[in-house]
């Protein structure tokens, strides 16, 4: 071992622990309880040690040699400082938050172990310094946080597991395969080394690169909600644990974009093809995310679509950086600091949307409405959240927003110029910027479509009253919904955007310093003004266009009066549309099989076939008998059935040369000939003794020949 | 060391068997303490032969002028006898449980021993002539294992298995004739002792017979089209289809595949050459097949013994890509597909001695009730996959790395189909596991409760398995120097 080994400490110290933590369970629940909170505080403060103590260019790494083939290496620098804190920041928060929501649910004991484990493989992904040790805490990451998501073990959470876990499996395979021809072409997976390893191979190897490019990032994009890799994300959530849901959405989904920012920067650094493809999927998986949440009428479906669409600007983000070559500040501070954002405030919806299903374990926006009011705590940490994840200016959202729609603004100056051209050839400048004019347009609408679900939800929650007058009084009767701990926990996360967001030159900004280096951004040459009119102006067409697409589709459209006077949320999303059951399914567990092991079949016959020919041509064995055998069901009533045409012939057409045949006879006599030949088939007796004597002659022919 | 100690692992179990044979001891407790001790007894002389090699091959005697029969103990023989010395007395243990309430033990455990002296045989051989030899007698040791329960199903399994083992044995007979005709000399050589000068203008019969020999061999190690028996024969008690058909049969089969070729023909003569395209194309069809078929079965024990074919040919076709490389990744997934393989089939002897469950529909909720038998499967499970941090990683990493190697379009061809087969295996392992934990709808607890994990002696066997699988996946360095040393011929 090499280096500190406190970083070897933050990996599988939380996975000692969940073992810890399950035998403490076996005897006291309550101690295991604080035992992991005690865990992931400490953790959260040691990351706060790294973070207090962290000098530009002396990274702080470990190397463990030997260890699973190739060694793990480990490293902290600005950018893994960044985001191993704020994974330990987010399991300590929900790890306090579990004890209340999970207060009577079943096999905790479990639970707590793979979250646990979890946490440690998230760490390890987050502070890994090869793809090969990222790829092993993924792959460790998956599994652990399968069990978390399937916690409740119904039919429906079950469902969305088995998905979770095959896109996971899937995904990890396609991943590893990726990686081996990476290791195979540059030799190396250690990040700093790849860089110029891949500069060096690049042009001759270009078509290998990109297919282990292409692999890679299929496993680490499936992880992180990609379009068409996003199926999981919708279903997993909902059904997952509200602490799970946060984390899931909040972190696990970024180490899927850490990985993609990998192979961006260390593969594919400044390649514009690279970067138009994932600018592409990332403005289809931002646009699908926001209209799927706002079609959705679940709460926590609709939070999960919304984490698709701000992963699809995560992903913008990472395309603008390779498009905009050496000019990509903007764009690499954004990407970074919508990821921090991101987590952040998905960590402070779900956990509100926690508590309403900590109390009502329903979510249905029909049934939940107006549960909120009168409670201002949760009122409060709904609309940060809201406020946040909008983009409204003064909160945190709104500064990563804008750090990545100025850079697309950027690029089309550029392309106007002349200059973005030679990054990306697929067509002529002013054809180009008309394309990213769209884009830019695109990404205000998807901004302005996070206003209009945001408001959807907390019109639902805040503003709304039940159709029921009864349950409304049930509603604002509970004044008691959660306990101290949990009120402090929301409390504590929601207060942090809004001063993210009023602050961002000295906060924000500060931790793009820190973690830019990691995808060789630099400093802007001027400091971006984020409440300037030209800044401001983008932000206030995503409201206004919010606004509008509430008012008319989501009130217009979705809400529907019924005959009784009251207005529901109607489900206006056609069913049938739906990726997993129209085409994967269908592919992976029905034709794929099928179609390969019906020629695996044929191929089983094969051998075996060329004795069924033998016997029905040279080998064919003399049958007599004119009692129709018994037990040739099929032959008795297809003979049957030629009989009758025969006698029905012989009636009509043929009354001078009448047919005498007796079909039943000659079925019966088929089918035993088939059912016989089968039966030698099986046994495979005179394919053997064939066999045997093909290799005697041949040896015999070979020896005369040879002597 | 005398040269002539060589022979006394191979005898012992031998006379052990012979005379449990003629002198049968009906109480089961004396025979299994008999039975192991001569099997344990066996493990450590093997082990001490290992350390202590002999530096001579033992000569014995002589079919004819040049066809000596002669045992010696190289590199690959050492890896191999280890291999099988050190899971045989494991596998014992397991075997005394599993077959305490069948009939006829005394003949079962018998062969059992025989069969241990007979794989040492083929691990020893030191020419071509000898390991045919050995190799013979193991097909027919291991015939009254396969027949044991005498169900019609098991006749009729035996004799497919009977018959393609002759079938199988003719082409390798050609081969055989023609190395020992074009050989400068017969004795196991790394790199190949074929007498080039000779056969230079007549190169495509010598691929051919290779091709043939490859075949012949590859009966055992299940190659398509040859692979029928394996399902068929899983009938057989649980020991013996995990031991015999998981372990000694199939991988004397591997190893006779790669004495042929890298210490016979040579694998630089056989690179680059259309019977090299022609083994591997053989050897990614049946990794498809097995992994396919894999899917698709629903008996428990069947559904291992395809993915055992589809892993030998993982060991196939690594030996096929014909480099020290291949051979390095042959033999790390021999070893690790052994261990993880053995572990898979103890469990379901496991659950079908507990529960008398065959078909995976049935195993609904067991996972609760058999916690170390599911975990060890879960294991295995993963393992087989190639989940990193598990042992089947660490060969599947340089199997991958040998193809890539390998520079051509087949070897990109070949990790599609390494990637087809490791989400197949995915499939059907994890459906396993998935049924057991999370039962499906109608699943009832009291349908299970009686059930539980079998004693120590069937337990201790597969913990030792699944904690070995952990371990070579986070520590295989060492494994992996032997192996290097071996493949380079520093051994």
């Amino acid at each position: 071992m090499i280096g500190n080994p406190i970083l070897l400490l933050l990996v599988v110290g939380p996975m000692a622990a969940a073992v810890i933590g399950y035998l403490i369970g076996r005897v006291n629940k309550s101690a295991r309880d604080y035992f992991a909170d005690a865990v992931t505080i400490l953790a959260f403060l040691t990351m706060v040690y790294f973070f207090l103590t962290y000098k530009e260019g002396q990274p702080v790494s470990l190397y463990v040699p030997e260890i699973c083939g190739m060694g793990l290496s480990f490293k902290l620098d600005g950018f893994r400082i960044i985001f191993a804190s704020v994974t330990a920041f987010m399991w300590m928060m929900t790890t306090i938050f579990s004890k209340e929501y999970l207060a009577h649910a079943r096999n905790r004991n479990r639970y707590y172990f793979f979250l646990l484990v979890t946490f440690g493989a998230t760490m390890g992904v987050f502070l890994s310094d090869d793809l090969f040790t990222t790829f092993v805490f993924f792959e460790i990451m998956s599994l652990a946080s399968y069990v978390c998501v399937i916690h409740d073990e119904k039919k429906e959470t079950m469902y969305a597991g088995a998905v979770y876990l095959a896109v996971a499996v899937i995904g990890g395979m396609v991943t590893l395969m990726g990686l081996l021809m990476l290791y195979h072409a540059a030799g190396t997976l250690q990040l700093d080394a790849l860089l110029p390893v891949c500069e060096e191979i690049f042009p001759e190897n270009a078509r290998w690169l990109y297919i282990a490019g292409g692999c890679i990032l299929f496993g680490f994009g499936a992880k992180a909600g990609m379009y068409p890799l996003h199926i999981w994300l919708p279903m997993a959530h909902p059904v997952a644990p509200a602490p799970a849901s946060a984390l899931l959405s909040g972190i696990i989904t970024k180490t899927g974009i850490f990985g993609v920012i990998v192979i961006s920067s260390r593969i594919f650094l400044h390649n514009g093809y690279w970067g138009m493809v994932i600018l592409l999927f990332g403005v289809i998986t931002m646009m699908l995310g926001g209209i799927l949440a706002i079609f959705s009428l679940d709460l926590k479906r609709t939070l999960a679509c919304s984490s698709m669409s701000q992963l699809g600007f995560i992903f913008v983000g990472i395309g603008m950086q390779g498009l905009l070559g050496e000019e990509n500040a903007l764009a690499v501070r954004g990407t970074m600091l919508h990821m921090f954002n991101h987590s952040n405030l998905k960590l402070v919806l779900f956990m509100a949307a926690g508590v309403v299903v900590m109390n009502l374990h329903k979510l249905n926006l029909n049934d939940i409405r107006g549960f909120g009011r009168k409670k201002p705590l949760l009122l409060y940490t709904f609309l940060m959240g809201s406020l946040g994840i909008g983009g409204i200016p003064l909160f945190n959202g709104y500064v990563s927003k804008t750090l990545i729609h100025e850079s697309i603004v950027e690029y089309i100056e550029l392309l106007k110029e002349g200059h973005g051209a030679a990054t990306f050839a697929f067509a002529s400048g002013v054809d180009a910027a008309v394309l990213f004019k769209v884009i830019e347009w695109l990404f205000i609408v998807t901004g302005a479509m996070t206003v209009a679900y945001m408001t959807k939800l907390f019109v639902v929650l805040f503003v709304e009253e039940n159709s029921d007058p009864e349950i409304q009084k049930q509603y604002e009767a509970k004044t008691h919904y959660c306990n101290k701990v949990t009120a402090a926990v929301l409390a504590v996360t929601a207060t942090i955007l809004p001063i993210l967001g009023v602050f961002p030159t000295r906060t924000l900004d500060k931790l793009a310093d820190m973690g830019q280096g990691f995808m060789f951004g630099v400093s802007p040459h001027h400091a971006v003004h984020y409440f300037s009119l030209v800044n401001l102006k983008g932000g206030l067409y995503s409201i206004v266009i919010g606004a509008l697409i509430y008012v008319v589709i989501i009130r217009g459209w979705m809400m529907v009066k019924m005959k009784t006077g009251t207005v529901i949320y109607m489900n206006r999303w056609p069913e049938r549309l739906d990726l997993l059951e129209l085409i994967y399914y269908p592919v992976i567990m029905i034709i794929l099989p099928n179609v390969a092991a019906f020629i695996c079949r044929c191929m089983d016959f094969m051998m075996d076939g060329l004795i069924l020919l033998a016997r029905k041509t040279t080998h064919r064995q003399l049958h007599g008998g004119k009692n129709p055998p018994k037990g040739y069901r099929l032959s008795f009533w297809l003979g049957g059935f030629c009989n009758k045409i025969a006698l029905w012939l012989n009636k009509t057409i043929y009354k001078k040369h009448p047919l005498k045949r007796d079909y039943i006879l000659r079925f019966a006599e088929k089918e035993r000939v088939i059912k016989d030949a089968n039966k030698i088939i099986v046994a495979s007796v005179s394919f053997s003794l064939l066999m045997f004597g093909i290799g005697m002659i041949i040896t015999v022919i070979y020896l005369f020949m040879a002597v | 060391m005398p040269s002539y100690f060589i022979l006394v692992p191979i005898l012992l179990p031998v006379i052990a068997g012979v005379l449990l044979l003629v002198f049968p001891i009906e109480d089961a407790r004396k025979r299994n303490i008999c039975i192991e001790i001569i099997v344990v007894i066996n493990t450590l002389l093997v082990l001490w032969l290992l350390t202590h090699r002999p530096s001579e091959s033992f000569y014995m005697f002589s079919l004819g002028a040049r066809l000596p029969l002669t045992l010696n103990v190289d590199g690959l023989a050492m890896f191999f006898a280890g291999l099988v010395a050190c899971l045989w007395p494991l596998a014992s243990l397991y075997a005394f449980e599993y077959m305490k309430h069948e009939e006829r033990v005394n003949t079962f455990m018998a062969f059992y021993t025989i069969t241990y002296g007979v794989t040492l045989g083929v691990a020893f051989a030191g020419n071509i002539i000898t390991m045919y030899l050995f190799y013979e007698c193991l097909t027919m040791v291991t015939l009254p294992l396969v027949i044991h329960t005498m169900t019609r199903e098991a006749r009729k399994a035996t004799r497919q298995y009977l018959y393609y083992m002759i079938g199988g044995t003719a082409f390798a007979f050609i081969a055989i004739v023609f190395y020992s005709l074009f050989c400068n000399d017969i004795a196991f050589v790394l790199g190949g002792n074929l007498n080039l000068a000779a056969i230079s203008n007549h190169m495509d019969i010598a691929l051919l017979v290779y091709v043939f020999g490859f075949f012949g061999f590859g009966v055992k190690a299940a190659i398509f089209p040859f692979h029928g028996w394996l399902p068929a024969a899983s009938v057989a008690p649980t020991p013996v289809t995990a031991l015999l058909h998981a372990v000694a049969v199939v991988k004397s089969g591997a190893f006779a595949i790669m004495r042929l070729t890298y210490y016979c023909f040579g694998a630089e003569t056989l690179h680059g050459t259309w019977a090299q395209i022609v083994v591997l194309i053989a050897a990614l069809i049946t990794i498809t097949y097995g992994s396919t078929l894999g899917v698709r079965e629903t008996h428990f024990k069947r559904r291992l013994a395809y993915s055992t074919i589809s892993n030998l040919s993982y060991i196939l076709l690594a030996v096929a890509t014909m480099s020290p490389l291949g051979l390095i990744a042959g033999l790390s997934h021999m070893v690790v597909h052994a261990i993880m393989k053995i572990s898979a089939f103890f469990c379901a002897g496991a659950v079908m001695h507990q529960t008398e469950k065959n078909y995976i529909y049935e195993l609904d909720g067991l996972g609760f009730e058999m916690p170390v038998t599911f975990v060890a499967l879960f294991i295995s499970g993963l393992s087989l996959m190639g989940m990193p941090l598990f042992a089947g990683f660490v060969s599947k990493w340089n199997i991958v790395h040998a193809l890539l190697e390998h520079e051509s379009m087949l070897g990109y061809i070949s990790v599609l189909v390494l990637l087809y087969s490791g989400l197949m295996t995915g499939i059907y392992m994890l459906t396993i596991i998935v049924r057991a934990w999370f039962p499906h709808v109608g699943y009832h607890k009291d349908l299970v409760e009686d059930f539980k994990d079998p004693n120590w002696l069937m337990k201790g066997p597969l913990i030792i398995f699944s904690v070995l699988t952990v371990v070579i996946g986070f520590y295989a360095q060492p494994m992996l120097d032997f192996i290097q040393k071996i493949a380079t011929g520093i051994y």
